[in-house]
């Protein structure tokens, strides 16, 4: 078993409000932030999404940037959630260059490229957005608005980027790189994916109803959030207190599909065994599993056998948030370690929302507000190219 | 525990060099123009012509030099591919781009959303091998290689596994040139530019390998100070007091090369400074190619004449070990310490 790394500071941004206020007031009242389209230019008006309630001027001014500055929307969403996230754990500008940073992201750039493109090849309008078109710019945009950091980079495993940023900070932590990384992930919604899910035939026109009989796909959300992961010495040195523990974590390949789960979800089952082989817990242990649960047939059903194969016939509280949030795809993984903080720290089970009728042979996840609780949860996120991470967070102890 | 005996078994490329071959040390390519696509091996041993037909030249190269570094390494499996690659499957995001932004919304077919993703490259190595181990992809500009480096030799120092596939994978097209050129990714006036398909297999068994990987570390916009402090660092802990070869990205730009050269030689005096970008060009995984390129000189003994910046100083006799300097953007910077 090794040494539990702290969450000394945690901060959200997401369909369902910004910061960890509003966010537990939305989980807690089973409110849901996704709807119809406001924000995106798209002629896909059919699809709800769970979109950010911000436009990027609004996000500027509120961070104090000036209009006209290159900016793109997964960075600006990303340094709303990292500010809250350094202030909660008391990390001011003059000691980040002691502090690593660490994000995920896939589409990176993407808003700006998708609607300058045709500039880019045609005149020389907009060009000062090309070099933001890449995953690392946007991760050092976000970081470079509160300071210089120790060092950056970014994961890009699709859907489980921020669970492996994670992973990564926990990583370096444990091989003494550092005493405090800020990990997590920010992802806004494109048209590039929005079209590219569409084209796939895997967003349902409804509100998703992950582990239910007649869900048909997913509703695309965006948002971010960071975690502020820090050695127990540091934190006492510090004097800032644990929210969580981080205490295990797995990653696995399905090496199945680039774009389907496999029917005994091998990849998502290793994930979640080697996470609670790291934490030294037996499976009983768990009090509540936050699922990747897209609402996709072929992701609930996969992931459904793979929580049977860990949990056997007793398989603990389960929900998927993305109804409230929609698939924030990148950043779910830190936007719904966020959620398993608040759960644990208040005790309760968030709801899945939108479900009514079991899959035959699927789990029947929570569907009533219920408190409980919570010693140990496990959150999953998976990622195209059966890219699946999973990690065990516990009340701090410490 | 942490274990710090960490090797490199096997490392191959395909560039605008011969693909999967040593050719540049002695016989290198030499270029005038200032963007080159790669020289593609025959992949008909790799990948079987009808899979072939639907993969975009990054996955066919990535398979190739995957496969080649795992036969080279002696390795029946790996227990993790990990991945850095700056833009991804470039060519497919461009392909689908192109038709959102042209043709709109209603005609899009998925094929090359689905082969557009980062990760599509660690990924279909995964299902090709039937590889269930850690898999991850980093997208991080010209520290895109070394952040997948890290990974792996964090986790080989912590146990966690035995054995790493590690790879830096980037492709560029012409229009996707003409379009980095206009936002100066690169810099102004980079000379060269190329493509890169680096693999390379790491372990912690001595048996056969190329050298041995002794220190990474990764810094953002450091002071001199901060890059001083660092290096002396990773010396003092490998037991050495001074290193015989450091090998730098300079790429021809010149206020960037100028600031690069003048950062090397405070760091490192009068060692002499070698340089590999004139020969393989510039990408955001160029860095997987000085990795390359500093495991087999050290492995062949020898450091070929053309990687050295200075001409006076053209001879390291049996090198023992190389630093690879990677400052990229002026911010981003790793040190990689490789020893024989």
């Amino acid at each position: 078993m090794a040494e539990p790394i702290l969450i000394t500071g945690a901060g959200v941004v997401s369909a369902i409000g910004l910061g960890k206020q509003a966010t537990l007031d939305s989980l807690l009242s089973n409110r849901s932030g996704v709807g119809k389209l406001a924000y995106l230019k798209t002629d896909h008006k059919e699809f709800p999404v769970g979109e950010v309630k911000f436009t990027n001027a609004e996000m500027r001014a509120m961070l104090g940037i000036p209009e006209g500055t290159v900016s793109t929307r997964t960075s600006l969403m990303g340094m709303l959630a990292l500010k809250e996230a350094l202030d909660e754990a008391r990390l001011t500008q003059e000691m980040l260059p002691k502090v690593g940073f660490i994000s995920g992201t896939t589409v990176g750039g993407m808003d700006m490229s998708e609607q300058f493109y045709l500039d880019y090849i045609g005149n020389e309008a907009h060009k000062e957005y090309i070099s933001v078109h890449d995953c690392g710019s946007c991760s050092e945009m976000t970081a470079d608005h509160f300071g210089k950091f120790a060092f950056a980079t970014t994961l890009s495993t699709a859907c489980s980027s921020a669970a492996n940023a994670i992973i990564l900070g926990a990583n370096m932590i444990r091989c003494g790189e550092a005493d405090i990384v800020v990990v997590g992930g920010s992802e806004c919604i494109t048209k590039f994916h929005l079209n590219g899910f569409n084209s796939l035939m895997i967003l349902d026109q409804q509100p998703c109803r992950p582990f239910d009989a007649t869900r048909n796909g997913l509703n695309l959300g965006e948002g971010a959030a960071y975690l502020v992961l820090e050695t127990a010495e540091s934190a006492r040195r510090r004097g800032v207190e644990g929210l969580a523990q981080l205490s295990g974590y797995g990653n696995a390949c399905d090496a199945f599909h680039q774009t389907a789960s496999s029917p005994d979800g091998e990849g998502a089952y290793r994930a979640m065994k080697d996470a609670l082989d790291m934490a030294g817990l037996d499976a009983t242990a768990i009090d509540y599993v936050n699922a990747h649960g897209t609402g996709t047939p072929n992701n609930d059903a996969s992931e459904s056998q793979a929580l049977k194969r860990v949990f056997g016939s007793v398989v603990p509280p389960v929900s998927s948030t993305k109804p409230f949030t929609g698939h924030t795809t990148s950043a779910s993984g830190s936007i719904e370690a966020v959620f398993c903080i608040l759960a644990l720290q208040h005790g309760f089970l968030p709801v899945n929302l939108n479900w009514s009728q079991p899959i035959e042979d699927g789990i029947v996840p929570v569907s009533q507000s219920t408190e409980k609780e919570l010693t140990h949860v496990l959150c999953n996120a998976f990622g195209f190219g059966g890219n699946d991470s999973s990690f065990i967070l516990s009340k701090s102890v410490i | 525990m942490i274990n710090n005996k960490i090797y490199v078994l096997s490392a191959k490329q395909i560039s605008i060099q011969n693909p999967l071959s040593e050719d540049w040390m002695t016989t290198p390519i030499e270029y005038t123009e200032p963007f080159v696509r790669s020289i593609d091996p025959n992949f008909k041993e790799y990948v079987s012509p009808i899979e072939a037909r639907r993969m975009g030249k990054i996955l066919k190269r990535a398979l190739a030099t995957s496969k080649e570094a795992i036969k080279a390494s002696q390795l029946d499996v790996v227990d993790a591919i990990i991945t850095g690659t700056g833009f991804g499957c470039i060519e497919n995001t461009e392909f689908f781009l192109d038709a959102l932004c042209k043709e709109g919304e209603q005609l899009l077919k998925p094929t090359y959303f689905m082969q557009s993703t980062h990760n599509t490259i660690s990924s279909l190595v995964a299902i090709q091998m039937k590889n269930h181990g850690y898999n991850a992809t980093y997208a991080h500009k010209g520290i895109s290689f070394d952040s997948a480096l890290q990974d792996a030799w964090l986790q080989l120092r912590l146990g966690k596994i035995d054995s790493a596939l590690v790879g830096g994978h980037d492709e560029m097209t012409p229009s996707f040139f003409t379009i980095l050129q206009k936002g100066e990714v690169f810099g102004k006036q980079v000379t060269l530019t190329g493509e890169a398909a680096v693999s390379v297999v790491l372990g912690n068994k001595a048996d056969n390998a190329l050298c041995r990987l002794s220190g990474f570390k990764m810094l953002y916009k450091p002071t001199l100070e901060d890059l001083k402090a660092n290096v002396n660092l990773m010396l003092h802990s490998a037991g050495l007091s001074e290193v015989d070869a450091v090998l730098t990205g300079i790429n021809g730009d010149e206020a960037c090369d100028q600031a690069y050269l003048e950062e090397t030689r405070a760091l490192f005096g009068e060692k002499p400074i070698l340089r590999y970008k004139h020969l393989f060009g510039e990408s955001f995984t160029a860095s997987g190619l000085a990795f390359y390129v500093g495991a087999h000189c050290l492995n062949a003994g020898f450091i070929p004449s053309q990687l050295f910046v200075s001409q006076q100083n053209i001879s390291v006799e049996k090198p023992k070990n190389i630093l690879l300097f990677n400052r990229s953007d002026g911010k981003d910077y790793t040190i990689t310490l490789i020893e024989k």
